[in-house]
């Protein structure tokens, strides 16, 4: 009896100290944020210089059939499934194009350097990619520069040298403006609101959220934001870690913020199943497809992403263009397909565009 | 599985310890020694106690009834699947491809109910389907004598690829909502912890009481001398497979039904986490009586852990850690607590 | 005595079968695609299993006193935080930090050791715990930041080559050789072997089996350190992240590689023919156009079928 009870006082000794380690949330890279003005300003448009990687020896592909794969952060997901729909269509209509997707089944850099490798050793002429990490991708796909192959990645950004092109969804702070912007309307410009994310090393999530912080503190400093919690790409712990929030904060929680596709109808679910539509404000990117059920119902009332299957489709564009030397270095736009001219940015950026707002009305005009 | 030196001591290789007990079977008479003997739950539930105690001090919405049902339900699918790993564990066995068999089974419910058929057939099928894999794995474990671990993590392969292969990576939608049976409720408590607490409850009555569920004991802790008194291993091995699968199972259904998406990807760390909610549910051929008891409430526990450490506010960052660090705490807890007695 | 340790005859079996069904293996992908078999793409091949294959090692040395490591994987993201922390928070000079990321893994297995040893918790949940619990240090110290900008010299360790083979393959080569050499030729590795057949008839034999437990755990903490560092310098930034699911990796290619579970049995060779059987594999099977999820049913098809061809000529000895 006497050490039954000790084991239980230590293990409550335990539980006790690890409230020592308080909740903070410092953001992952240490870039500067750059929050855009309150107001629908448009961020002043910055000039640079050409800053990509370019492939060595490469062959003249001009005209010539390409042979391409496609390697996303992980397979097995709505969203790269929606960006191989558009790199397939693309492909389709280029009709110079072979093209297919591969990559691994969880959001692992090391698994992913594998693929890329095997392919560059497969003899591919061009190499699509979507990164886990920007820094540890780059030796891989340095290499693949330097056996000549055409490299552009599009959704998570490599370290510029490493690539020709990036396809860019959307700017980081107007992304991040849109969100706090969205959430600020559902919950009447106040309250609080909690975020779920996949995890805090995973690159694109960890900038959205640092731009969201200094936006949020610049344009509604009436919010208050009160814990993140990590649910890797899983679709069952998004929905229990949504859960525990609700409990935990009850009535205080305003809103919850979702960071991926994958978060965002879980915790749109989990706040169903706890019966507080309406009461918990649900705000994040999702996929269409994923979301309908609850913005139907009213639940949600909008999800923001930017056009997955337009992403892929205009990576492709990219990269066919990269390969026949119309994009080049210092050039301004790039001519892709049905989205018509897109624009370049930050020396090897090239834009998408605004992102979307999926609502009650749109939502079903869409199938991703 | 047979070594050249006769094992004088219990060759389970998951718990390999130094002094050699050989099972002893004969029956405990003094109430102070049942009770004894069901000191490692207690420990789980003085754990599992304390945490309601103090984190419900620190923030009383944990003790919310929403709260406390989530935890239970949300998580009474890997109690159960916990049950058939506790079987197979006994036996001296291990099965490290549970998630995927899970994740597969979950996705066959799923597409038999979006495909029109009565949620009868899609709740059952998969659970037969369960039963037939594992029991295949068992055959092979039992008959062809290969290491479990060799069978199971091959399988963990085959089942991860052909998940992917078979739905093309698409998560599954559009459920019908009478095929939801997680999300009932009987009497006000959610079918999901009527299901756990049942089936507990049997499966600890039939490891005990009957014959078979006593051989696994039997078989686990030493196979040849089990064999001398004339029971036949390989038959238990694959009725323990078996029955893990079913077990598997219905995890499975249960875990599909919660949502009303189901994923095309093997939730992540499934597996370990049954595997160690057996472990640290006392599952071990030394003494167990109750262990199915055990792993139910270790899971149970695992959850509120993880649950405790939100609303105690450990910073997310740190979260990890206080949890593996809990379980030791638990597990040497546990350890020192088994000394004592000898 | 000789029962107790390697049994020539069994163990020329299983190897054999692996030299065989490698030599088929990469006759097949060969074929397959002509960028396999190629002194480049071998060589590369090399360079990228050398991680996993350090850690394999090891893990032989574990599995083989009839314990195992589930923590390696964890051990390994905590190393690699280390280095980053080391060097660029706590400003130490590069070749410091690296040896006392080392030190840390070491001491990542002294403590799994520890409790097996000393506490007499079974090895399986010792380290699976300590696999939350290393890998909950990752992430705390890390605070979810990497470390780069890591200087060329550094880099050039694992993304460089002596002779036109990869620098670590030279390590791993040399480990593999040291590994094999000390688990035949000498005490400590009979002791093992001892301790994985009867641990009753090993202690009363006079083999200290807890000392030799402890070491085993340390020299597993000590390799998967190694390859920490290795990857680090490979992919030039450290994550919280990293190593994750490398212990089934290990796992998978010391059971194929023919060692017993239960302890007692097992050799070297056999955990490096299972290494190169999956990376050619992987490779060759990649190469030859099979995709991801594939190429993983593949894998697992294998490791069953080795052991059932394995035991079907081990029938006749049990």
């Amino acid at each position: 009896m006497k050490h039954f009870a000790k084991s239980i006082a230590i293990f409550v000794l335990a539980i006790a100290s690890s409230s020592a380690f308080a909740a903070t949330w410092t953001g992952a890279d240490d870039l500067p944020a750059q929050p855009l003005s309150c107001d629908a300003t448009p961020a002043p448009a910055v000039a640079r210089p050409y800053d990509g990687g370019a492939p060595v020896n490469a062959p003249s592909r001009k005209g010539k059939k390409l042979n391409v794969v496609d390697v996303p952060k992980l397979i097995g997901i709505g969203y790269f499934n929606a960006t191989t729909k558009g790199i397939a269509a693309a492909a389709k209509e280029l009709g110079t194009v072979k093209v297919r997707t591969d990559g691994p089944t969880r959001a692992n850099i090391d698994e992913q350097i594998t693929f890329i490798d095997n392919y560059i050793t497969s003899g591919v002429d061009g190499i699509l990619f979507a990164a886990n990490d920007p820094v540890a991708i780059a030796p891989v796909l340095k290499r693949a520069l330097s056996k000549g192959i055409n490299v552009v990645g599009y959704d998570a950004d490599a370290a510029p040298r490493a690539r020709q092109w990036f396809v860019n969804q959307a700017q980081f702070n107007s992304m991040a403006k849109v969100l706090i912007d969205t959430l600020a309307r559902e919950t009447g410009g106040r309250g609080n609101f909690a975020i779920v994310t996949s995890t805090f090393t995973t690159p694109n999530q960890a900038r959205w959220i640092a731009e969201m912080a200094a936006y949020q503190a610049r344009c509604h400093p009436q919010m208050r934001w009160l814990e993140t919690v990590e649910a890797q790409e899983d679709n069952m712990l998004s929905f229990t870690q949504t859960s525990t929030l609700i409990n935990k904060y009850g009535d205080k929680l305003s809103g919850v913020m979702g960071m991926t596709t994958v978060a965002t109808p879980a915790a749109a679910e989990a706040i169903t199943q706890a019966k507080r539509c309406g009461k918990v404000a649900i705000v994040g990117m999702a996929t269409p497809n994923a979301v309908k059920p609850y913005l139907n119902k009213g639940c949600m009332k909008s999800a923001v992403l930017w056009n997955p299957v337009d992403l892929g489709y205009a990576a492709m564009y990219a990269l066919r263009a990269a390969a026949d030397g119309t994009l080049r270095p210092g050039s301004t736009s790039l001519k892709a397909g049905r989205l018509g001219e897109l624009k370049v940015v930050n020396g090897s950026e090239i834009l998408l565009g605004a992102p979307y707002v999926f609502t009650k009305s749109n939502v079903n005009g869409f199938d991703f | 599985m047979s070594n050249d030196a006769a094992p004088i001591l219990a060759r389970n290789p998951l718990t390999t310890e130094l002094a050699g007990a050989a099972v002893t079977s004969t029956p405990m008479v003094s109430l102070r020694a049942q009770i004894g003997q069901w000191r490692h739950e207690f420990i789980l539930l003085g754990a599992i106690a304390a945490l309601f105690i103090v984190v419900g001090a620190v923030n009383p919405m944990f003790l919310n009834s929403a709260n406390v049902t989530n935890l239970f339900a949300g998580n009474a699918y890997i109690a159960i699947a916990a049950i058939g790993m506790s079987m197979v564990i006994i036996c001296g066995h291990i099965d490290v491809s549970v998630g995927a068999l899970i994740g597969v089974l979950a996705m066959v419910s799923g597409s038999l109910a979006v495909n029109g058929y009565s949620p009868w057939l899609a709740w059952l099928i998969p659970i037969m389907i369960g039963v037939s894999i594992s029991a295949f794995v068992g055959a092979l474990v039992a008959y062809v004598r290969i290491p479990s671990i060799v069978v199971t993590l091959g399988m963990f392969s085959i089942l991860k690829g052909g998940l992917i292969t078979v739905t093309g990576g698409m998560w599954l939608s559009g459920l019908p909502a009478d095929f939801l049976i997680a999300q009932y409720r009987f009497f006000g408590i959610p079918s999901t912890v009527w299901l756990m607490f049942v089936l507990t409850m049997l499966a600890a009555m039939w490891l005990h009481g009957s014959f078979s569920g006593r051989t696994f004991y039997a078989v686990g802790s030493n196979a040849e001398a089990a064999q001398v008194i004339g029971i036949r291993t390989a038959p238990t091995v694959v009725l323990a497979f078996a029955m893990h699968g079913g077990f598997a199972g219905i995890a499975a259904v249960l875990f599909a039904t919660q949502m009303q998406v189901i994923q095309s990807t093997v939730p992540a760390g499934l597996e370990l986490t049954i595997i160690a909610a057996s472990v640290v549910g006392g599952v071990s051929i030394l003494g167990g009586r109750g262990f199915i008891v055990g792993s139910t409430l270790a899971a149970i526990l695992f959850a509120i852990i993880n649950s405790s450490l939100i609303f105690l506010n450990v910073s997310a960052y740190w979260l990890r850690a206080v949890q593996g660090l809990l379980i030791l705490v638990v597990v040497l807890a546990d350890i020192t607590q088994r000394r004592q007695v000898r | 005595m000789s029962t107790l340790s390697i049994d020539p005859r069994r163990l020329l079996r299983h190897e054999t079968v692996l030299v065989f069904l490698l030599a088929i293996a990469l006759l097949v992908l060969s074929v397959q695609s002509e960028h396999f078999f190629t002194a480049d793409n071998l060589l590369n091949q090399g360079r990228l299993m050398t991680e996993v294959s350090l850690i394999a090692l090891a893990m032989t040395f574990v599995i083989l006193t009839g314990g195992i490591d589930l923590s390696v994987g964890s051990i390994f993201g905590l190393v690699a935080i280390s280095l980053g922390v080391l060097w660029q928070s706590l400003g130490l000079p590069l070749p410091m930090a690296m040896i006392v990321a080392v030190m840390i893994g070491g001491a990542a297995g002294l403590l799994n050791g520890l409790i097996i040893t000393r506490f007499g918790v079974p090895p399986l949940i010792t380290t699976l715990a300590t696999l939350m619990l290393y890998r909950g240090l990752a992430e705390g110290i890390s605070q979810g930041r990497s470390v780069r900008g890591y200087p060329d010299w550094f880099l050039q360790l694992a993304q460089g080559e002596l002779l036109h083979v990869p620098n670590q393959f030279w390590l791993l080569c040399i480990c593999a050789v040291a590994a094999a050499v000390i688990l035949g030729c000498t005490a400590f590795g009979r002791a093992i072997y001892a301790t994985g057949a009867n641990k009753t008839a090993a202690w009363f034999s006079g083999i200290d089996i807890r000392r030799t437990q402890l070491w085993i755990y340390i020299a597993s903490g000590l390799l998967t350190a190694m390859a920490a560092i290795i990857f680090v310098s490979r992919v030039s930034t450290t994550r919280s992240d990293m190593g994750t699911g490398m212990e089934l990796e290990a796992i998978t290619a010391v059971v194929l590689g023919g060692a017993s579970i239960f302890g007692g049995h097992g050799t070297v060779i056999g955990t490096v023919l299972g290494l190169a059987l999956m990376q050619a594999l992987k490779n060759g099977l990649a190469l030859a156009g099979v995709r991801g999820d594939g190429t993983i049913i593949v894998i697992g098809l294998v490791l069953i079928a080795t052991s059932l061809i394995s035991n079907s000529f081990n029938r006749g000895k049990s």
